[in-house]
């Protein structure tokens, strides 16, 4: 091998440490595509390609939990983020059909109600006030502070969810990080939902979870 | 790396098992590979390397399903982190920068140098380092996949989406830069 190749290859580099990415893992179990009996109409995949901006993180990151869409992060430090409305960014208003398009099936629950899209992510908002999004592919950051964690329920049988009681940063794509309490998150399918309810407690957010789900016969 | 019957899986069939869903196999698959993958990511991404790492190991564990049975791991692991930690120098704006320094303990197989002798050398490595700091963005990134990670040729195609030839060929070129900007023509 020529001198510069060799002298190049046995250069030792002050690398900085490996992070132990392995070791933060705790993935949830990646669910193979099941036909639904109770959703039919559930069988598209939506290809959603939504380029994701995801702040730096800054501080140690603690550990990575992954469920459906949703990738939550636990850091020592939450980033910098603002307070900001359930209403806002929520993207623009969209129709049944296209909201379904990006879904690969319809919006739940059915019914007539205002939904908007926002690179792939199908909002709408429910009395409460509650926020509904569901989205395909795309990914969902949060970022939780070290003493807060994410508390694994169970939304209906063989429906893994967390829920996310205390205050954490959220990323939507295309958005300024926000601040954010008392979410549930679920996947069912290929389908991840995300409830953010500051008014509903754990267990009857997950009570409408279960409604909501239970619409899909519907 | 776990054990069954005293013999530690391998690749292969960690791939097997986290293709069908055991996210502990896929563990041990990127504890295999996350030092080179860092690495990588940090050439490309500088400071931001952590946070490409971690999304692409979970894109990667997204799309096992996709994955052919049968081919390299690593690789494809490589491209998928080395694609995200593109994406997000192109969000900073930022160039690639290596921001390594040598280490002090030198060039391996040194033999217990004199302090004369160590000082002369870590100033040629830092010259080095320096040149191949210099060097646009394609020829320092394909240097230092090949000579700094020591990744195979197919390796540096996967890391950086190009053809296996297009590696060669770049790498003949950087290499005659690098020369002429080291002095070791």
């Amino acid at each position: 091998m020529p001198e510069l190749e060799r002298t190049l290859r046995a250069l030792e580099l002050a690398w900085p440490e490996t992070p132990d990415v392995a070791g933060r893992l705790e993935l949830a179990p990646r669910r193979r595509r099941r036909r639904l009996a109770l959703a039919a109409a559930a069988c598209a995949a939506a290809a959603v390609a939504a380029a994701f901006a995801v702040p730096q993180s800054r501080s140690a990151i603690l550990r990575v939990l992954h469920l459906g869409g949703v990738s939550v992060v636990r850091v020592g430090t939450l980033p910098a983020a603002e307070e900001r409305p359930l209403a806002s960014g929520l993207g623009t208003p969209v129709g049944a059909a296209e909201a379904a398009r990006f879904l690969g099936r319809p919006f739940l629950p059915p019914g007539r109600r205002r939904l908007y899209l926002n690179d792939g992510f199908v909002s709408t908002l429910l009395p409460g006030p509650v926020l509904l999004t569901e989205f395909g592919e795309p990914y969902l950051l949060k970022k939780i502070a070290g003493a807060t964690g994410a508390e694994p329920v169970e939304v209906a049988p063989g429906v893994p969810g967390l829920w996310l009681g205390a205050r954490h940063v959220v990323v939507f794509p295309g958005a300024p990080p926000r601040l954010a309490g008392d979410v549930l998150v679920w996947a069912d399918g290929h389908v991840t939902y995300r409830l953010e309810a500051p008014s509903l407690g754990r267990d009857e957010a997950v009570r409408l979870a279960r409604r909501i789900l239970g619409t899909a016969a519907g | 790396m776990r054990a069954v019957e005293g013999r530690p899986l391998d690749e292969r069939e960690l791939v097997l098992r986290a293709r069908r869903g055991d996210g502990s196999a896929f563990a041990d698959l990127v504890r295999m590979h996350q030092q080179t993958a860092y690495r990588l990511a940090y050439l490309i991404a500088g400071t931001d390397a952590e946070d490409a790492l971690q999304e692409g190991v979970l894109k990667a564990w997204r799309a096992l399903g996709r994955f052919r049975p049968g081919a390299a791991f690593r690789p494809w692991l490589l491209r998928i982190v080395a694609n995200e930690a593109r994406n997000r120098r192109r969000a900073a704006g930022r160039r690639a920068a290596l921001e390594l320094r040598a280490a002090r303990a030198g060039v391996s197989g040194d033999a217990a140098p004199s302090p004369e002798t160590d000082a002369v050398a870590a100033a040629e490595r830092a010259r080095l380092l320096d040149a191949l700091e210099a060097l646009p963005d394609e020829a320092r990134l394909v240097l230092a996949c090949r000579y700094l990670l020591d990744l195979s040729e197919a390796e540096t195609a996967a890391a950086l989406g190009v053809r296996r030839g297009t590696v060669k060929s770049r790498t003949s070129r950087a290499l005659d830069r690098l020369r002429e900007a080291y002095g070791d023509a």
